[in-house]
């Protein structure tokens, strides 16, 4: 629509030889503080201001005309790679083994959709948003007596940002309701508290998530908006919780760390490699092995967990008994022995736990035997920070995500074997769910989603 | 952009000219008919409003407390229904209809008056002691209501946009239950905001028909979807003018169920104005 793209130019003006329609648009998003330096220099040497003024009362140049601040826009962070790109076709979806971004949410919705007809319309809606919003583009316009069909957060033309939508279903998806009980995955049930837990009903569970990623939090919030927008009467969020990545400083020549969790040590030591496709098919991706149903194939399990940390508790904590509680070193992220984070910690030799304590939180969860080895999860989790709670302590934690090809051997062996570790004194699990992530939609004929509803017929 | 918004104003006219307006609007006098015939269903109800606020206020300061119950939710539903028109009183909304978390200091600010502070203190307090002074405020209130909508110029595109508002208030405070929270007579005003969505729907239909009869069935079959399950909870099922019960007994996956087309007429709704070619 032109009306929308007159907002920079005075129609009046026609000096400039570019300035046809077709231009606007692109000018006022490239380059609005030239646009308006050129359109008052030609405004003032044209002298069209003082006749125009007679004669629309409108245009500039007047003896009252508004007064300049010099720079008239607020100046703005730039994205650092908001031309990144993640293909939307493949055999699986992104957001799994893709490199972790520096932001990232999961929304749990409950499916509003009551027959099988309007879930395939749910499906090839979320496929049809979730290809755009990845691959990015020119939002549509229309009539500016209709709301926008675009948030407009990201302006009219959105960038891929590195976003990537996860798209998982709930244990409750299959219920009665939509005649899918028989085709449920093996493992996928409703999370059940573990000790340590104390679960808020309102962050539990769901019957679909999306997992949003992208290099900024704007990105998934633009997402998500769109994907509300598009779903009216088919989708109702049931709970969201967003976090973000710290970002390392630039260490030339040094070898990358991993990031810090909000207790200040380095989260994602040991974590399988998701560049090493074998063992992703062996530890990630169902497969063929896995015993699982057929449409399952090219899926995986993600189990999500709101993790409430006590970080005033913590921080007011010895430093030693942090780093036993954790079984590494807090700066350098390297076992208790010493060394880096790349070092394995050699429990054989220290079966008494005089190096690492038996119940240190990276023994427990990776005991490092023959046995452990089919329990190893993907970890793929961001620091969140909500507010403040009603006694003035920080409302902080980790939102934990990571994904399996079997949910009982990875996740909960995991944290059966977590249970009751010293670090249980300093982390309150208070939501979460488990879900299972659809298939990879393989071309342009496929959607999320089809596969397991083609099953059904 | 100070500069930019004077050449704005100036580009609308050229625009005009232009035809950059391509949506082919609804001729702006068939307008006229249905909002004249809805200031007839406002006014209707602002009578209704005054009488019942009346019986409503007595019976608070004649310290009748069941009556006093018993009338506060029947009252409400006449300003419900047309809040559209309400509202565009902003000072009168918010000492008739506004809620303790309007106020920093909850039910112990000054200012928080009207039906909510009355229904705090008929429900949750039990009494009626110390309520006169809000009654007798209340009253005359509603009286100013009356007296101010009587000369109101309808501005056809609050009417028209009213529909769409009276959903969204639905969606924001009704299904999640916020609104009478000591009475739990939320289904009440649930109904009554509905119906007022309905009947501003109603009467714009013949034209939005015109322009999009999809849009008119999708959001009739919606209306017709929350009106089934709102009358579950009506008291007595064969009687349209029952009450509701509370709001308590509505189960979760009614909740849910209402969410839905709530949220489709609040999307379809918000369309209205466009489709009509209102500015």
């Amino acid at each position: 629509m032109s009306s929308s793209n007159a907002f920079w130019r005075c129609p009046f003006l026609k000096s400039d030889a570019s300035n046809s329609s077709a231009s606007r648009s692109d000018a006022a998003v490239e380059a609005p503080e030239a646009d308006r330096r050129r359109f008052l220099k030609t405004a003032g040497m044209t002298g069209l201001g003082a006749g125009m003024a007679g004669l629309s009362g409108l245009c500039p140049a007047r003896a009252d005309a508004p007064v300049s601040h010099g720079k008239e826009v607020t100046s703005t962070p730039q994205m650092q790679d908001a031309q990144l790109r993640y293909p939307f076709h493949g055999v699986h979806q992104q957001g799994v083994v893709t490199p972790r971004p520096a932001s990232g949410m999961l929304v749990a919705f409950d499916v509003l959709a009551r027959d099988r007809e309007s879930l395939d319309r749910l499906f090839r809606t979320l496929n049809e948003r979730i290809a755009f919003l990845t691959q990015g583009g020119a939002v549509p316009t229309r009539d500016p007596r209709y709301p926008p069909p675009d948030s407009g957060t990201l302006g009219p033309v959105v960038p891929p940002d590195g976003l990537t939508m996860t798209l998982a279903v709930g244990d409750s998806f299959f219920d009665e309701r939509f005649g899918l009980t028989n085709l449920r995955p093996r493992h996928l049930q409703r999370m059940e508290g573990f000790p340590n837990d104390a679960l808020d009903a309102d962050r539990c569970h769901g019957d679909l998530a999306i997992q949003i990623c992208a290099n900024t939090l704007d990105t998934a919030y633009h997402a998500l908006r769109d994907i509300i927008k598009n779903t009216p009467g088919l989708l109702v969020v049931r709970w969201k919780q967003e976090g973000t990545v710290p970002l390392l400083p630039p260490s030339p020549g040094a070898v990358d760390g991993s990031a810090r969790n909000f207790l200040g040590f380095r989260d994602g030591s040991a974590n399988p490699s998701g560049d090493d496709q074998a063992l992703m098919n062996e530890l990630v991706w169902v497969g063929s092995s896995h015993g699982e149903p057929a449409w399952a194939s090219g899926g995986t399990y993600l189990a999500a967990r709101i993790i409430r940390n006590f970080v005033e508790r913590w921080d007011r904590t010895p430093l030693q008994e942090q780093e036993a509680i954790f079984g590494r070193r807090k700066m350098s992220g390297s076992p208790l022995a010493g060394g880096s984070e790349q070092d394995l910690p050699d429990y054989a030799t220290d079966p008494d736990g005089d190096v690492t304590p038996l119940d240190a939180h990276i023994r427990l969860a990776n005991p490092r035997t023959a046995a452990t080895e089919k329990s190893r999860i993907l970890r793929r989790p961001f620091n969140y920070s909500n507010g403040v709670e009603r006694n003035g302590q920080l409302d902080m934690g980790l939102l934990f995500l990571c994904f399996q090809a079997d949910l009982e051997a990875g996740f909960i062996s995991v944290q059966r074997r977590l249970d009751g570790e010293p670090l249980e004194e300093y982390i309150k699990p208070v939501g979460g769910g488990y879900f299972f992530v659809l298939p990879g939609v393989r071309d342009e004929n496929d959607y999320l989603g089809r596969s397991l509803l083609a099953a059904a017929v | 952009m100070t500069t930019y918004r004077q050449c704005i104003a100036a580009g609308a006219l050229s625009l005009l000219t232009l035809g950059a307006t391509a949506q082919a609007a609804v001729a702006p006098e068939s307008l006229v008919g249905p909002i004249a015939d809805y200031k007839l269903y406002v006014l209707d109800n602002l009578d209704q409003f005054v009488s019942h606020t009346k019986a409503f206020t007595q019976a608070v300061e004649a310290g009748d407390l069941q009556e006093a119950q018993a009338l506060y939710a029947p009252t409400r539903i006449y300003y419900e229904r047309i809040e559209p028109i309400a509202e565009l009183f902003a000072d009168l909304d918010a000492s008739i209809d506004a809620r303790e978390d309007d106020y920093e200091n909850g039910v112990d600010d000054p200012d928080f008056t009207g039906f909510h502070r009355l229904e705090y203190g008929l429900f949750h307090e039990q009494t009626t002691d110390g309520l006169k002074p809000f009654a007798e405020r209340l009253m005359s209130d509603v009286n100013d209501l009356d007296s101010r909508v009587q000369d109101l110029t309808f501005p056809p595109s609050s009417v028209v946009g009213g529909a769409a508002a009276l959903m969204e208030e639905v969606a924001a405070t009704k299904v999640s239950g916020e609104e009478d929270r000591y009475s739990r007579t939320d289904l009440w005003d649930f109904q009554a905001n509905v119906d007022g969505a309905k009947e501003i729907f109603e009467l714009f239909k013949p034209l939005a028909a015109q322009e999009d009869q999809a849009f008119v069935s999708r959001v009739e079959q919606n209306f017709a979807a929350v009106d089934s399950t709102l009358a579950d909870y009506r008291l007595d099922a064969d009687d349209p003018q029952s009450g509701f019960e509370s709001y308590d007994e509505v189960s979760d996956s009614d909740r849910r169920a209402l969410t839905g087309p709530v949220t489709v007429l609040a999307e379809d709704l918000s369309t209205l104005r466009g489709l009509l070619g209102l500015d």
